[in-house]
């Protein structure tokens, strides 16, 4: 008897503890938390446009960190919505809403998209784009100070450029559409990928791959030569070269990405979040002022006039960039495609 | 069951000396006085991992659907045998390698002076009291192409093509040895030290030469530590994540890496959870298996 009274107490303090702890996340009435990569580029847009606007409105800004969709689906299933404003990935965004586990952009907030100009292809019912950037070819300036590859045709040539390749270790990381656009095809005909070509492109130089998982393992390849030619994230090399790295972008058949915010469903303050939204977009100058901070090109074409002008060149969704890309990376086709090929991709990676 | 073995062992000193009684369970389980202690732990035991094990082996059964998809799967693919298999052996390595480098190691202690016994000892626990990520991190900038060991050896004239050890089996055995190394010298040094050393004096006396006594007595005696830092090694070998994701390659993808990237990045829970589950079960089959061979709980509870 005398145990079964123990454990019973221990069971229902530790109950009680439990609830505590999960009740205590939401907090207050006038907060919103925004959920993002983390990192430094998470300090510049907090800085940029979630601050100004908290103190604006008078919303206290909360944060949390690494986006985790695993997190957030079982956000939404348990009904305990914690996150307000989370930065993903369209395809994700677009599976998500179709599941239903995002709020739907109210009518305000895609009359100000469509004001702010944002390209709806960036858009979707629960998402809208907060910032751009584009998968560039980054080389090191020191192992090819005459020559560098301009295109991915070149980019895959490892006997005009020798050295190893760094690719994201991730399907949509535009390895593939890289690949097809080296074999010949013809950026308007990239989607739907034609997968067999672009691993048997892969297949060329696969010896010469080096995979890497994070912004920092990038820069780190090809600015200490390991990897002297990386398929990357133009702001991070753009920061690396601005820290006096040997590393610079190559912007022929750049492929513009972009990341989306959304509100998971059943999140509290959802006003306030759409609230923010449609702040944000009124705002060109605070995503200029992002793209001075952060590196990463703004979601409003507006934005860019903005930006002092010795950063234009390397902003995405500027004249600069855009002149010399090869597409949009079609998220839609991510979407549907995503599971399928990631099995493929990670058989492929480990044969 | 592990309430039983705290109990039997802080009672080590004479065992089993009261059994049958009017309550054999209670008599069992000693939970009488400071047996209650126990209580706690065995509640919290229950309530953070008993439930969610119950509840992960229910979803690798039910996500998405009712039935053996998952496992199906995972047997129908050649990839995840694989990877299967290369966990397995991995950690094989590792432990072999381990234990090669901690039973010397462990020897040198016992037979030290106690200042350099202090100093063998800091040098074996300062790395264990640093974070995982921050070693891990560190080897990357030691072993790659480009890295501090390459290079060095490069200048020095030792080699003319750097050695790839970065993205390599050599580079994630070397790091996880290095992590583990500690978990097979703390075990194998206290077992060492429990050893009378008047016994292989005696069986020198008795005309034995110091090598063969060193194999036929202190050997032998020192195998409960060499077992326990054994276990301790591999079955953390197995669930490794990080030293493997940043310091292998694709190649060397151990489970842990695929069941984070189930659950994080594709969202397939079940797919997961039979993934968790199938290394648990081969662990325990490994496990009877050993149990087999040698007095497992012997060797890892009592130092007799």
């Amino acid at each position: 008897m005398r145990t079964k009274a123990i454990s019973l107490v221990s069971t229902a303090t530790l109950a009680l503890t439990l609830t505590a702890c999960g009740g205590g996340g939401g907090g207050d009435d006038k907060s919103v938390t925004v959920t993002m990569w983390g990192g430094q580029a998470q300090e510049a847009h907090v800085a940029s446009y979630f601050n100004p606007w908290g103190e604006e409105a008078g919303v206290k800004i909360l944060q949390d960190s690494p986006t985790d969709y695993a997190k957030l689906d079982a956000q939404v299933d348990s009904g305990k919505v914690n996150w307000g404003l989370v930065e993903v990935e369209p395809n994700y965004a677009e599976t998500a809403c179709a599941e239903g586990k995002l709020e739907k952009l109210p009518e305000r907030v895609v009359t100000a998209a469509q004001e702010a100009e944002v390209d709806p292809a960036q858009m979707n019912d629960c998402a809208l784009p907060i910032l751009q950037y584009t998968f560039s070819i980054a080389y090191n300036t020191d192992t090819f100070g005459d020559a560098h590859p301009t295109n991915w045709e070149e980019f895959f040539d490892t006997e005009k450029f020798p050295g190893k390749r760094g690719f994201w270790k991730y399907v949509t990381g535009g390895i593939f559409e890289a690949a097809l656009l080296a074999d010949g095809v013809a950026p308007e005909d990239l989607y739907p990928l034609d997968l067999d070509r672009a691993f048997a492109k892969l297949d060329t130089i696969k010896d010469d791959i080096v995979w890497y998982d994070t912004g920092d393992q990038q820069v780190q390849l090809v600015a200490s030569g390991e990897a002297p030619l990386v398929q990357a994230w133009n702001g991070r090399i753009t920061q690396a070269a601005k820290a006096g790295e040997p590393v610079a972008n190559e912007y022929g058949e750049n492929l513009i990405s972009y990341d989306q915010v959304v509100i998971p469903k059943g999140y509290k303050n959802a006003d306030l979040a759409q609230d923010w939204m449609v702040w944000f977009l009124e705002n060109p100058q605070a995503q200029a002022d992002d793209v001075e901070a952060s590196g990463y090109g703004p979601a409003s074409p507006k934005a860019v006039e903005l930006v002092p002008e010795d950063i234009r060149p390397d902003v995405a969704g500027g004249a600069d960039v855009n002149d010399q890309t090869a597409t949009l990376i079609d998220y839609s086709y991510w979407a549907e495609n995503y599971a399928d090929v990631t099995e493929r991709f990670n058989t492929w990676i480990a044969k | 069951m592990s309430l039983t073995r705290s109990v039997t062992l802080e009672k080590s000193g004479r065992p089993g000396t009261r059994s049958g009684g009017p309550s054999r369970l209670r008599s069992k389980l000693r939970l009488d006085g400071w047996g209650l202690l126990a209580v706690p732990l065995l509640v919290f035991l229950l309530v953070i991992f008993v439930g969610p094990l119950c509840l992960l082996i229910a979803k690798s059964f039910t996500d998405p659907t009712v039935g053996f998809e998952n496992y199906q799967k995972i047997f129908a693919e050649p990839l995840y045998l694989k990877i299967l298999r290369n966990t397995f052996v991995t950690a094989l390595v590792v432990t072999v390698v381990t234990l090669l480098l901690a039973y010397p190691y462990a020897y040198l202690m016992t037979i030290a002076k106690p200042f350099w016994r202090t100093i063998l000892l800091l040098l074996v626990l300062v790395p264990f009291w640093t974070s995982v990520l921050v070693r891990t991190f560190a080897l990357v900038l030691l072993l790659r192409d480009t890295g501090v060991l390459n290079t060095i050896a490069q200048d020095a004239g030792l080699i003319s093509e750097p050695i790839a050890m970065l993205r390599t089996l050599r580079g994630v055995v070397f790091g996880m040895v290095q992590v583990a190394l500690p978990f097979a010298v703390l075990p194998i040094y206290a077992t060492m030290r429990g050893i009378d050393t008047r016994l292989t004096q005696a069986a020198q006396g008795l005309g034995d030469r110091p090598s063969g006594a060193f194999w036929r007595v202190f050997v032998p005696l020192s195998m409960p530590g060499v077992a326990a830092g054994m276990l301790l090694t591999f079955i953390q070998a197995l669930g490794y994540y990080i030293t493997p994701a940043m310091l292998g390659g694709p190649k060397n993808t151990m489970i842990g890496e695929l069941i984070v990237q189930q659950v994080s990045t594709v969202l397939q829970f079940g797919f997961a959870a039979a993934l968790a589950v199938i290394l648990l079960v081969t662990t325990f089959v490994l496990l009877a298996i050993a149990g087999r061979f040698m007095n497992l709980e012997r060797m890892l509870m009592g130092r007799s």
